[in-house]
């Protein structure tokens, strides 16, 4: 079976009359990098929230059908067993600060003092998580003086340091520059080559393109459409339904219609754009 | 932003290598005795020939002097002066302020609460500036203290500072928007009615998310926690805080004894 397997949910938050996500069937092997793209409100966040477990354990509402995680059930789980194996870092930043640490390296080995691990192990591992995301020179600041795209940095480390099978990430670059932004990306893919798998909410498709193995785009609470992210990418259903496509896709696109663009795929990336025109 | 949130200065002295427990065991030994200890000049005795000396021995003379002077000196001075004019006991008038008057036993009633008060700030005061908050904490959960209620304490301590700062921003906003902040009181009162919304709400949405966020690193796991500070308990910690408690007892004796 599937590392992660999502069959046939539907959640309704508390209170609301339709549902967030609907019928939704989904499966993740181990070591993918999967890429979630999606207008607002098309349940990108309660995908992520479901599949860390708080939908339903911590929105409550009603659900139906069943998300399974290296074969156990979040149904028959409770939320901090839950989330030992699934790590969630989400967007915005500055409220994944726990405010009961003064510094960023205590800030991220707050994790671990919850998991109970011991002193020395804590701080190698705390050390290494920083090096891993090039926050190392942070470790002595206060989380409150960092800018954005630090505590970004910060809250993903504070996750990642915490080593879970599944890692999801709700627009975890959102207050990054590009040099922050590449970093982050090939850290994760670095992470899914050594066989952590990776879901990760974010609309910069370029680095989707360079990165992730799968794109699954998500259209009022379902799958609208899956695949490689070459083809998901370019794919006419996306324009269709209004999502942001590269610049360099619409530029091909319309190169295509008056025949200036002789490959059949259409390029995402500038590389692939430059490539495709410089074919005959 | 500010990178302080705490009153802690890292200093290393006799006091700061207490463990923090000895440390909140000897506030309550200051409380304990200046409040009970039957002697008119108990509060006075403490923090003249106790606290100060502590103060250049915990090298935070200069930061606890700023805070006497600034907070617990003016505080104490009002505190006595109202009481040694509003207290309605004693015969003997020594001062009259139109119809208010002071005798000489409300002056002593004054004279011994403004006392109290001070050796009880100046306590908690070096004790703030001597101890690191997350140590204290650390401290106190390894002894049982529920982790909740030190979460709530330590992470009290550092968002009120975050919260001032957002009612700036939103107060900024609104004013750039043409809310008036500056004229009389009533106009005023009226104009911050809409400060409220965003500040409450979004507050209320980010208790939410950093509810989420510390769950999702395992704050209410079942499992003993560990910390990552390792806090020093010495024979000399346990010794000193068995004399403190001794001595708060013997000073609640003596005070039941007299009267
Ligand atoms: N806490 C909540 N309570 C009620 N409804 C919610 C809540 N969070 C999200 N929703 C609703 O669920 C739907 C999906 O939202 P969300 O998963 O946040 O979308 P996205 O992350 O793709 O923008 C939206 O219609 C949104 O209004
Ligand atoms: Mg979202």
């Amino acid at each position: 079976m599937a590392f992660v397997n999502i069959q046939n949910l539907t959640y309704k938050y508390p209170l609301t009359k339709t549902p967030a996500l609907q019928n939704m069937n989904l499966q993740i092997e181990k070591g993918e990098f999967i890429s979630i793209i999606g207008a607002n409100g098309s349940g990108k966040s309660t995908l992520c929230y479901a599949l860390a477990g708080f939908v339903p354990h911590f929105f409550k509402g009603e659900i139906s059908g069943e998300i399974e995680v290296d074969g156990a059930a979040s149904s028959k789980s409770t939320l901090d067993e839950w989330v030992v194996n699934v790590g969630l870092a989400f967007q915005n930043p500055f409220n994944q600060i726990s405010g009961a640490k003064y510094t960023v390296f205590e800030e991220i080995a707050f994790g671990l003092e919850n998991a109970g691990v011991p002193r020395e192990q804590m701080k190698s591992r705390v050390e290494e998580a920083m090096q891993l995301t090039g926050i190392s020179n942070l470790a002595d600041r206060s989380p409150y003086s960092l800018s954005g795209g630090q505590q970004q940095r910060v809250a993903l480390t504070s996750i990642l340091v915490m080593q879970p099978k599944l890692l999801v990430l709700d627009e975890p670059t959102s207050q990054m520059d590009p040099i922050g932004t590449r970093e982050v990306f090939s850290v994760i893919h670095n992470l899914t080559q050594s066989g952590m798998t990776v879901v990760m909410v974010e609309h910069k498709v370029e680095w989707i393109a360079h990165f992730a193995t799968r794109v699954i785009a998500l259209k009022d609470g379902a799958v609208l459409t899956e695949g490689k992210p070459s083809d998901v990418l370019t794919s006419d259903l996306l324009i269709e339904n209004g999502f942001g496509v590269s610049r360099y896709t619409s530029v091909a696109r319309e190169a295509k219609k008056q025949g200036l663009w002789k490959k059949d795929k259409l390029p995402v990336t500038l590389f692939e754009a430059a490539e495709g025109f410089n074919t005959k | 932003m500010h990178e302080r949130l705490s009153f802690y200065i890292k200093r290393d002295s006799l006091i700061h290598r207490l463990n923090p427990l000895t440390k909140l065991v000897l506030v309550f030994a200051f409380i304990g005795i200046a409040f009970t200890f039957p002697w008119y000049w108990i509060g006075l005795f403490l923090f003249v020939f106790v606290l100060i000396p502590l103060a250049f021995i915990a090298k935070v003379s200069r930061e606890y002097f700023f805070t006497a002077t600034r907070l617990i000196l003016p505080a104490a001075g009002f505190l006595f002066l109202m009481q040694a004019l509003f207290q309605p006991i004693g015969e003997e008038i020594i001062f009259q302020f139109y119809f208010l008057d002071a005798t000489r036993e409300s002056l002593a009633f004054a004279f011994t609460i403004a006392a109290r008060i001070i050796v009880m700030i100046s306590a908690f005061t070096m004790l703030l500036l001597t101890t690191h908050p997350s140590e204290l904490m650390s401290d106190l959960t390894r002894r049982g203290l529920p982790g909740q209620f030190a979460y709530v304490i330590i992470s009290t301590l550092q968002i009120l500072p975050q919260m001032q700062a957002k009612a700036q921003t939103i107060i900024a906003a609104q004013r750039s928007r043409g809310l008036d902040t500056e004229s009389t009181f009533l106009k005023r009162a009226g104009s911050v009615l809409p400060l409220v919304g965003p500040l409450v709400f979004g507050s209320l949405v980010e208790v939410e998310e950093r509810a989420i966020a510390i769950e999702a690193r395992g704050f209410t796991s079942k499992k003993e926690k560990t910390s990552l500070h390792e806090v020093p308990d010495t024979v000399t910690d346990k010794t000193l805080r068995w004399i403190l408690i001794i001595l708060i007892i013997l000073s609640i004796l003596l005070n039941l004894w007299l009267s």
